[in-house]
C-alpha cells in the first residue's frame, strides 16, 4: 500500500466501471471501504462523476460532422496553398536583396560618374527653362531635385506593387 | 504553372483523402462521421464540465475535431484517436486560460451552465456543480478523465502533457478534496 493508493482500490475501481457497486460488492469489501478513507472518497467521487458523465453527454446540440470535415478541408488546403507559396516569397526577398546589394556596389563603384551624369540631366532635358535661374546658382542645385523625385518614384513604385500583392 | 499542378491532392474534389499519414486520410467522410457521432458528446462533456461554461465547450470541441483533421499525426486506432481527440482539446483549453482577456474563466459560468442544460438534476449533480468551481481546472481535468471517461494514469498523462509519475499523486490529492466538498455538500 503506497501513501497515495489502497490495495484495494482495484477492485472498488472495477465494480464502480461496471456499475456493480454496491449491490455486487462483496461485504467484506463494503466494510473495507467504510473504514478506508482512500476507497470511500474513490466511492463517493467515482459515483458523482459517473452520472455527472450521463447527465451531460446527451446535452450538447453538435455541430453536423460534414460541416467540420469540409472547414478541415479547407484549412488544410489553405495551409498547403501557403506551404508551396512560402519559398516563393523567400525567392522574391532574396532578389530584392541581391537587387539592393548591387544597386549599392554600381553606386560605389560608379559614384563619381553618375554625380556627373546628374549634373548634366538639367542641361540636356533644357530644364534651365522651366525652373528659375537663381536655382542652378548653387553646384548641387540639380541633384537637390531630381535624387528626391527618383526616390519618391521609387517609393510609391513599392508601395504600389505591395498593394497590388496584398489585393493577389 | 497552376497551382493545381503543383499540389493535386490538395486541390482536389472535397471529401477525398489528402495525405496517408494523416488521420484525415486515414478515415473518410463517413467513418468520420461515425468516429464523430460516437465521441463529440463525450468530448463536449469533458470541456463543458472542465470549463464550466457550454458555449466555450461549443467552440472548442468544433475546433477540436477540425485540427484533429488536419493534424499530420499516424493514429492507431479509435482508441489512440479518441485520446489524440482529447489532448488536442486540453491544449485548447489550456491556450484559453492563459489568453489575456476582459473576464477570467473563473468568474464566467456557472449560471450560463445552469441556464442551457434544462436538464433537472439529482442531488449529487447539484452538489457537484459548486465543488467543481472550488477546484482548480488542472484538477477538474484530472477527476473528470479519470472517473468520468474512465481512464488510466498513462492515458491521462498522455492527454494532458503532465508526467505520468506525478498524476498518481495529483489525482490522489483532487480526490481528496473533491471527496471533502462533496460530503460537505460543496459548501468549503
Amino acid at each position: 500500500m503506497s501513501p497515495f493508493s489502497c490495495v484495494r482500490e482495484r477492485e472498488v475501481t472495477e465494480l464502480l466501471d461496471r456499475g456493480y457497486w454496491p449491490e455486487a460488492c462483496q461485504a467484506d469489501l463494503r466494510a473495507h471501504v467504510d473504514t478506508c478513507r482512500m476507497c470511500s472518497d474513490l466511492v463517493v467521487v467515482a459515483q458523482v462523476f459517473q452520472a455527472a458523465h450521463k447527465q451531460t453527454v446527451p446535452e450538447p446540440r453538435l455541430e453536423s460532422a460534414g460541416a467540420l470535415w469540409w472547414r478541415a478541408q479547407l484549412r488544410r488546403r489553405n495551409a498547403a496553398i501557403e506551404k508551396v507559396g512560402r519559398p516563393i516569397l523567400g525567392a522574391q526577398i532574396f532578389a530584392l536583396v541581391i537587387s539592393v546589394v548591387v544597386a549599392a556596389a554600381v553606386l560605389a563603384w560608379k559614384g563619381d560618374a553618375l554625380r556627373a551624369w546628374f549634373a548634366d540631366v538639367p542641361k540636356a532635358l533644357h530644364l534651365d527653362a522651366l525652373v528659375p535661374a537663381a536655382f542652378f546658382s548653387q553646384s548641387s542645385g540639380m541633384a537637390s531635385i531630381v535624387l528626391p523625385v527618383l526616390a519618391t518614384v521609387a517609393l510609391l513604385s513599392g508601395v504600389v506593387v505591395y498593394l497590388a500583392t496584398e489585393k493577389q | 504553372m497552376s497551382w493545381e499542378s503543383i499540389i493535386p491532392n490538395v486541390l482536389a474534389g472535397e471529401g477525398q483523402p489528402l495525405a496517408s499519414s494523416s488521420p484525415a486520410a486515414a478515415m473518410d467522410n463517413e467513418q468520420f462521421a461515425a468516429f464523430y457521432a460516437r465521441s463529440a458528446r463525450s468530448l463536449w462533456a469533458y470541456l463543458a464540465r472542465v470549463s464550466r461554461d457550454p458555449a466555450l465547450a461549443d467552440d472548442l470541441t468544433q475546433e477540436s475535431y477540425v485540427r484533429f483533421l488536419c493534424a499530420d499525426h499516424p493514429l492507431d486506432g479509435e482508441v489512440a484517436a479518441r485520446r489524440y481527440l482529447f489532448r488536442i482539446a486540453t491544449n485548447l483549453l489550456r491556450d484559453y486560460w492563459r489568453r489575456p482577456r476582459s473576464s477570467s474563466i473563473e468568474e464566467m459560468p456557472e449560471e450560463l451552465f445552469k441556464a442551457k442544460g434544462g436538464v433537472a438534476q439529482s442531488d449529487s449533480q447539484a452538489m457537484l456543480e459548486p465543488a467543481m468551481a472550488l477546484m482548480r481546472p488542472r484538477d477538474r481535468q484530472l477527476l473528470w478523465l479519470a472517473y468520468a471517461e474512465g481512464y488510466s494514469h498513462h492515458e491521462i498523462a498522455e492527454v494532458t502533457g503532465l508526467a505520468s509519475a506525478s498524476i498518481r499523486l495529483l489525482l490522489f490529492r483532487a480526490r481528496r478534496k473533491m471527496a471533502r466538498l462533496l460530503r460537505q455538500g460543496g459548501d468549503a
